[in-house]
Formats: C-alpha cells, structure tokens, sequence
C-alpha cells in the first residue's frame, strides 16, 4: 500500500433519514482521512450520528451523499476482509463456543477446518483467553465477551478495526482494562483502528487523535492531535495534559 | 427463594404424589361403586382389556403412529420450512402472521367432512386434516421465533459478509431453534389430537377409531384402554421434546438468567 493514501478515505458525506416528521439530517458535511495504523477516536453526545457514521464505514448503511473508502475499496457493502466491527453488545452467537465465535467469520468464507481453528487459537491467545476455547459466551464475563468479540474482529486480518464503543456496557474497572489490552493488541498487530465513543476520558487515553462531533445534525467541529506518550498509562489519566484535553472536547459537545 | 424451600414438598414430590393419588382414585372410586363403571371402569380393567386385545391394539397404533408421524413431518416441515424462508424479510413476517393466525382461528374440524369426500376415509384424509391442524402452530411459532432474535446476530453476520443461506442456515435457524422447539410441540401436539379425532370421526382404522367402535358397543374398559394409548402417545413425544429442547437450547435458558442477573 503506497503510505500517501490514507486508510479511510470519507469526502463530502451527509445522511438525512425518514422519520415521520419528514427528512431529519443526521450527518452533515463529513469529511475525514484517516491515515494507516492511527487509533483515532469518534467522539460526541449520544445521538450525534457517530454510530451511523462507523455502519456507513463499515459498509452496513449507505449515507445518502457522499463516499468512503477503506483501503481503496468503496464501502458500498459490508467486506470484513477489509474491516473487522466490534459492536457495543459483544454480539456473540450464544450457540457457539468462544473459539467457534472466533472461527465463525472464516468458516463463512469455507476455510478449511483445520486453518481457520489454528488462526482462530492464535487470535484468541492474542486477546488472553488461552484456555477459554471450550467455554460458551453466557460462561464467559462481559470483558472476556469483548475480547472474543474482538478477536473474531481481527480474524480475518484486516488492516482495519471499527469499534462502535465496545466498553460501554462494562464497569469502570474492567473498561480501562480493556483500554489497555485493546491498546496492546493495537501496538502488536499495526492495524487502523475507528473507535466510536461518548467518554471522553476514553477517547484522550486512547487516541492518537480525537475527531469531536457535534450534536444533531452531527458535524465534525474539532480534530485533536493527542500528544500524550505511548504506551499511555493509567497514572497519565491525572496529569494536566489530560485534563485539557478533556477541558477542550467537553467546550465543544457541551452547547 | 425462602419459601420455596419451606414448602414441605419438592415439585417431583409433588407430581408424583398426584399420579399416585389418580391412580388410586381411578382405581378404587369405581371398584366400589362411587362411579358406574360404565362411567369409569376401574383403572385395571382397562389395562386388561388392553392387554386382552393387545395385538388388536397395536395393529390400529401402528396405523395411528404412521399418520402421527407422516403429519409431523408434513405439518412442522412446511411450517418450519415456510416460517424460516420468510424469515429475512420483517415485512412479509408481519403480513404472514396476520394471515396464519386468522387461519389459525378457524375451526378447521369443520372442514374434516370435505377432506373424506376428497381423499376417502383412509390414511389420506387423516394426514391431511392433521397437517393442516399441526401446521399453523409451527408457521406461527417459527415466525415468532425468528422475529424475537437478537437484530445484533444478523448484523454480525452481514458485517461479515454472509450471503443470505447462511444468514438463514447459520444464524437465524440456530437462534430459532428453542423457540421452533415449542412450535413443534405444540404442532406435534395438535397433529395427535388431529389425527385421533379425525379417526374417531370418520375412519376405518386407528387407535381413535377403535374408541369409537366400542363406545359403540358401551365396552367402557376397552375405551378407556384406547385412550391410556392415546395418552402414552402424547406422553412419549413430550419426552422426546423435552430431550431436543436439553440437548439445543442450553444457551437460552442460561442467557437469559444472565441477563437477569446483570439487569
């Protein structure tokens, strides 16, 4: 991949619904570039469309103007080759063990058996839940539902990974945990990832750079480079540095 | 929970100690004259009976058995079948449930006379009449289940890519199963009651029929004998039910007492 073409490419996008009031705009005017191997985070009020704006980059909802690509490829449908999605819920297939979740994606593809179960081991090594295989998602706790959620994401080995905010259905604790890990899995495999969230302590500890929306109708009204050290740490949370990141997102979403 | 455990009895217990009690009711209530036992003959004058005409008995429920399972098989194959291939359009669900549970309401034993005069009073009328008596249960059940599945499964696998077979074949039919489950004891239920009814209306074979003949002839112990049949029927696909439903639908029970426990 030539390194000047951005990973995500979004020019000129709006999205207006139906609702039964009449034509409701939702996104206005977005336009970002997003280039390989960032953390960038999506950050604004709830209902600020941030959510449609990652199914639209996925690929699961076509805005009603306007074009993304991913990689080069116009996300015109849903290609996992090129996107892994992580969803709020862990959404995983409570039929299947976590190792069965984790293959599910490969096995839609009829790889064989025997690749798709070693490639699924790894992935699920890689998030820390060796010795969980066996196990079905109602035996496993939210974190770890994550986690595989997460791993079935990567399977695949796209170069991106959208998260529509994954930890939001976790306690405290077990959410900067899983900041952590996601940061680690992040540093080990290279990947591009569009994290959408309403913390907003979340997304200065995790980005390299934070795109604020505005509420309904959403618009893109600040992009914050975060210059914070890598690999951030827990203690970094309490510096100044921190607290005017947090200051400066939290003027703009609170009007 | 704590007065639950204070009940002096356990729930097993308890249903026992029903049976226990019918039993003996049936048994003796009759036996001294508390019931004409043209009524209610004794509970082991209708086992002899059965066992006097046993081969009797098992000729007309080896008749009764094949429209049984001929029924369920047409009855939840189409029901099941249709409701899952409406399934990926909410649309067409909507319209089909409003449809099916119109259909649903009509009496259709009415409609038993027509299927002799089509089909004759042999197997033919009987399958038919019990399939359709079996099917609307199954098609309802189906599209119910299919509605109530989590919309997260289906956006999972069209993130991932999944053509619409597998959509059906690989998330919405398992994640339907419980719920097809109950469908399918509720249709094979009904394809039982269908199928003895339509015997004991108009047939010439069959556990229903026999019921019929010597209620004719006010032989009340082999009535009774006839219906221990017809219950040992239901009573046994129950069983088999209740096994599919342990070995399919653990993660239901279990999801849903989780989700509780978090709320």
């Amino acid at each position: 991949m030539q390194s000047t073409d951005p990973m995500v490419r979004i020019s000129n996008l709006s999205h207006t619904y139906q609702s039964r009031d009449g034509l409701v705009p939702a996104l206005i005017d977005i336009n970002i570039e997003i280039q390989a191997g960032r953390f960038v985070v999506i950050v604004g009020p709830s209902g600020c469309g941030k959510s449609s704006l990652l199914m639209m980059m996925a690929g699961l909802l076509a805005p009603s103007q306007g074009t993304i690509l991913c990689s080069g490829h116009a996300m015109t449908s849903p290609n996992p080759d090129i996107a892994g999605v992580v969803f709020q819920e862990a959404s995983l297939y409570p039929w299947l063990t976590a190792l069965e979740n984790v293959e599910f994606p490969l096995s839609l593809k009829h790889v064989p058996k025997k690749v798709r179960r070693d490639r699924a081991q790894e992935l699920l090594s890689l998030v820390g839940l060796q010795g969980f295989e066996d196990r079905y998602p109602h035996e496993l706790s939210g974190g770890m539902k994550q986690r595989v959620s997460i791993a079935r994401g990567l399977v695949q080995d796209p170069p991106l990974l959208m998260m529509d905010e994954p930890f939001a259905a976790l306690d405290e604790q077990t959410r900067i945990t899983m900041g952590d890990e996601l940061l680690s899995i992040w540093e080990k495999t290279k990947k591009t990832v569009v994290f959408v969230t309403h913390s907003l302590t979340e997304a200065a500890y995790l980005a390299d750079e934070i795109i604020v929306m505005s509420a309904r109708p959403g618009k893109i009204i600040d992009r914050i480079e975060v210059d914070l050290p890598r690999p951030r740490k827990y203690e970094m949370m309490s510096t100044v540095r921190f607290a005017q990141l947090r200051e400066r997102i939290w003027n703009q979403i609170k009007h | 929970m704590s007065s639950i455990n204070q009940n002096r009895f356990s729930p097993r217990t308890t249903r026992l100690l029903f049976v226990v009690i019918l039993i003996l009711c049936w048994e003796l209530l009759p036996r001294f004259g508390y019931i004409p036992t043209l009524f209610l003959p004794p509970l082991s004058d209708a086992l002899m009976a059965l066992w006097g005409s046993l081969s009797e008995y098992l000729t007309h429920l080896w008749f009764s058995t094949q429209a049984i399972g001929l029924a369920i098989v047409i009855a939840c194959g189409a029901g099941i079948g249709l409701g899952l291939l409406l399934s990926t359009s909410r649309a067409l669900v909507g319209i089909a449930q409003q449809l099916a549970s119109s259909g649903y309401a009509v009496p259709i034993v009415i409609l038993y006379p027509l299927f002799t005069a089509w089909f004759g009073i042999g197997m033919h009328s009987k399958v038919a009449f019990a399939s359709i008596y079996g099917f609307f249960p199954c098609f309802l059940g189906t599209l119910a289940g299919v509605k109530t599945i989590d919309r997260h499964y289906i956006t999972i696998a069209r993130s991932l890519g999944a053509s619409r077979r597998q959509l059906i074949f690989r998330v919405l039919l398992p994640a339907a199963i419980p719920t097809i489950l109950s469908a399918f004891r509720v249709g094979g239920s009904l394809v039982i009651v269908g199928v003895v009814v339509a015997e004991m209306l108009t047939s010439a074979q069959g556990v229903g029929y026999l019921i019929t003949r010597y209620r004719g002839s006010l032989d009340s112990a082999k009535v009774f004998a006839g219906i221990l049949i017809v219950v040992a029927v239901v009573l046994i696909f129950d069983q088999l039910i209740r096994y599919l439903e342990r070995r399919t639908g653990f993660w239901r029970l279990s999801t849903q007492s989780s989700e509780n426990v978090g709320a």
